[in-house]
């Protein structure tokens, strides 16, 4: 597997190409990215009959075309209607939305256009000059690291909870509660089910973040005639394209960020199991741990935005590494790839790169490709699409109420999900009335499966000795890294709050 | 004069923690035979959990005691003038998640959008709305069902264009 300047510029040229397929798959991306419960990996195995009887080239790039461009759509409402259309988006909204109240939803649909783009197409660079070595993350990261990943995405609650840590810090652990809902990993003995055999497997992602946040948005947003303020509306109906390229210009400025954070994103994504979720979680907690300004965090900073949408795009190149070069696949959607690419007699492994680099490193200049084809044929929508904004709360409450509930029933296909997201959704409606973050609830559900799953490994392979837990290297630097960014991030708080004090002694 | 101060809804406020409280402790119930494999990453997240609920509990007595705030659930309900559109609004919800499974996506979906779009109008342009909540719903039966072929739950309307097409 070696650099080839000549390889990689005609496999560039032969990859545009195929514009007919990317474009297409792009906008179908964009569509299923959005809505919950369509995920890329849900509609790439509704079209597999289609995929199969596909060139293997052409099936390859139609399935990493919707992949990249569904995560990007997966922020769209997120920003919009603060709703994230997968769980990859979930921290997406919380500095997107604030953005959309105060009518800048262009401004934020392009700035979450170009860190995903730009985020993804350096990751997808990266990877494809890096390979061999990343391949190797995978290796290093056992249970005892994985636990301290996870703790960097759990301390994004504290982060969360910065205005009322106790209410933050309760919201997370009830969402960590939930999340420990289903069978034990070693007996299969069922805990908190309720008697629900529909919960055997765990709480469902899906109706979880339908309910905590469609739901309780939309017997929220009823509250007003519409989900902007009148200066909102006005700023909305007045913007022409020079929105769109203030946002982009945003984005661009920032570009030690989205470079950071899209290479949190990439070393998430190798690890198999480690997801866009616990990415962009990460992701946003670094960027506020490290920002001169952490108190615009949450109330629609630009930084908060682009930090979870570059992680999550840089994980999409990340999950194709150990798929690639070890044949495991790092998320459902490579994994569905895997399945493709076995059907068609591909054998994935280093010799893939020396028998069929075109195939090889073709899978990555498609992803190179698509990202950027998405910057001319995305960003010039962000335009049209902040105009949903405006639509009135009497129409928009229902509609997002009936799609995304009946959305909740597509992954498992049980009439219990919609149940189950109703639920999460007087759950939501309680916490958002009441001062509790529903993103602290849902990180929990997310993150306390996995955690216990990687916990229990550690205990087990080292006889319930909890010491195992700061028994190897990089977990020990790891935990040096959470201590650092958590006494960091304290610290900061501290020095703000003194100086606000002496600031309001001043004035007094 | 110098104004009362408003005192703060203790009692929407403490809805959560108690329904955090509540179902830990039935989690615990239903862990207490279990083998240790199954208890100890409940049992340390639910011990802490326990714990910032009780202090939170007892920030809010000593808030009560001070007369800071009441055991009203007032906030959660609020704005007054909204709560029978509220109500209505979640009728008509959960008589969708019921009702879905028999009549399918695109009947259900239609008289749900129909019903709760009157609802928030305040029962004005029934015509308008009719029509918009028809357009949606078989826009989402034409891309969901017959395009991405998704398993949408199916009803007498999907059955009998299946049967024509």
């Amino acid at each position: 597997m070696e650099f080839s300047p000549d390889l990689f510029a005609s496999l560039f040229f032969h990859t545009i190409g195929y514009w007919w397929v990317i474009i297409p798959s792009i906008l179908l991306g964009l569509i299923v990215g959005a809505i919950p419960g369509f995920s890329a990996a849900n509609t790439i195995i509704i079209l597999l009959p289609l995929t199969l009887v596909m060139d293997v080239e052409v099936g390859l790039i139609f399935m990493v075309a919707l992949y990249c461009s569904s995560r990007m759509g997966a922020g769209i409402p997120a920003i919009l209607v603060n709703i994230p259309g997968t769980a990859g988006a979930a921290a997406t909204p919380l500095d997107g939305y604030p953005m959309t109240k105060a009518g800048k939803a262009q401004q934020a649909l392009a700035i979450s256009f170009v860190s995903s783009t730009a985020g993804g197409l350096l990751t997808t660079v990266v990877a494809l000059l890096t390979m061999p070595w990343l391949a190797r993350v995978s290796f290093y990261m056992h249970s005892v690291e994985m636990i301290v990943v996870m703790l960097f995405g759990i301390s994004l609650i504290a982060t969360i909870a910065a205005r009322d840590t106790l209410k933050g810090l309760i919201a997370g652990f009830f969402g960590l509660m939930i999340g420990a809902i289903g069978t034990d990993h070693v007996y299969a003995t069922p805990r908190g089910t309720f008697g629900f055999l529909e919960l055997y497997d765990g709480v469902p992602l899906i109706p979880a973040l339908v309910g905590l946040f469609a739901v309780s948005e939309s017997f929220l947003m009823i509250e007003g005639e519409s989900i902007l303020s009148q200066h909102g509306k006005d700023v909305i109906r007045k913007s022409g394209w020079a929105a769109t390229l203030e946002g982009a210009r945003i984005a661009v400025f920032r570009w030690w960020h989205i470079t950071w954070n899209s290479l949190i994103g990439l070393v998430i994504g190798v690890i198999p199991g480690a997801g866009a979720s616990i990415a962009s979680f990460v992701a946003y907690q670094q960027s506020r741990t490290y920002s001169k300004t952490p108190e615009r965090y949450g109330t629609g900073h630009p930084e908060g935005l682009i930090a979870p949408e570059s992680a999550n795009n840089g994980v999409t190149s990340g999950t194709l590494i150990p798929l690639m070069i070890l044949g495991i696949p790092g998320g459902a959607t490579a994994a569905i790839m895997l399945v493709v690419m076995q059907y068609h007699g591909v054998i994935l492994g280093p010799a893939l790169f020396t028998d069929y680099p075109e195939l090889g490193y073709g899978v990555f200049m498609a992803m190179a490709v698509t990202y950027l084809m998405m910057i001319f044929t995305v960003l010039p929508l962000a335009r049209y699409m902040s105009r949903v904004t405006l639509l009135s709360t009497v129409y928009m409450a229902p509609l997002v109420i009936a799609f995304t509930l009946v959305g909740s029933f597509v992954p498992r296909e049980y009439m219990f999900d919609m149940y189950l997201a109703l639920a999460f959704g007087v759950i939501g409606y309680i916490a958002r009335k009441t001062g509790y973050h529903v993103a602290a609830i849902l990180i929990g559900v997310i993150l306390g499966p996995l955690l216990e799953q990687y916990f229990l490994r550690a205990l087990k392979m080292s006889d319930g000795d909890l010491m195992v837990l700061f028994s190897s290297n990089i977990g020990n630097v790891l935990w040096m890294l959470l201590v650092f960014s958590v006494t960091l991030s304290l610290y900061m708080q501290h020095r703000r709050r003194s100086t606000d004090s002496a600031e309001d002694g001043k004035s007094r | 004069m110098p104004t009362p101060r408003k005192r703060k809804g203790a009692g929407s406020e403490l809805l959560i923690p108690i329904a955090a409280l509540l179902f830990t402790l039935y989690y615990f119930w239903t862990i207490w035979n279990s083998p240790w494999t199954a208890q100890v990453s409940a049992f340390f997240i639910g011990t802490i959990l326990i714990t910032l609920v009780l202090v939170f509990m007892l920030k809010t007595a000593v808030a009560l005691y001070r007369r800071e705030a009441h055991l009203g659930i007032g906030e959660l309900l609020a704005p007054r003038s909204l709560l029978p559109v509220r109500i209505g609004l979640l009728m008509m919800t959960v008589g969708y998640v019921i009702l879905v499974k028999w009549g399918g996506f695109t009947l259900t979906t239609w008289v749900f959008l129909c019903g709760a779009m009157l609802i928030l109008n305040g029962w004005r342009r029934k015509r308008l709305v009719a029509l918009l909540s028809a357009a949606l719903a078989l826009s989402g039966y034409l891309l969901f069902i017959v395009a991405f072929e998704t398993r949408f739950p199916r009803g007498p309307f999907e059955n009998l264009m299946r049967s024509i097409f």
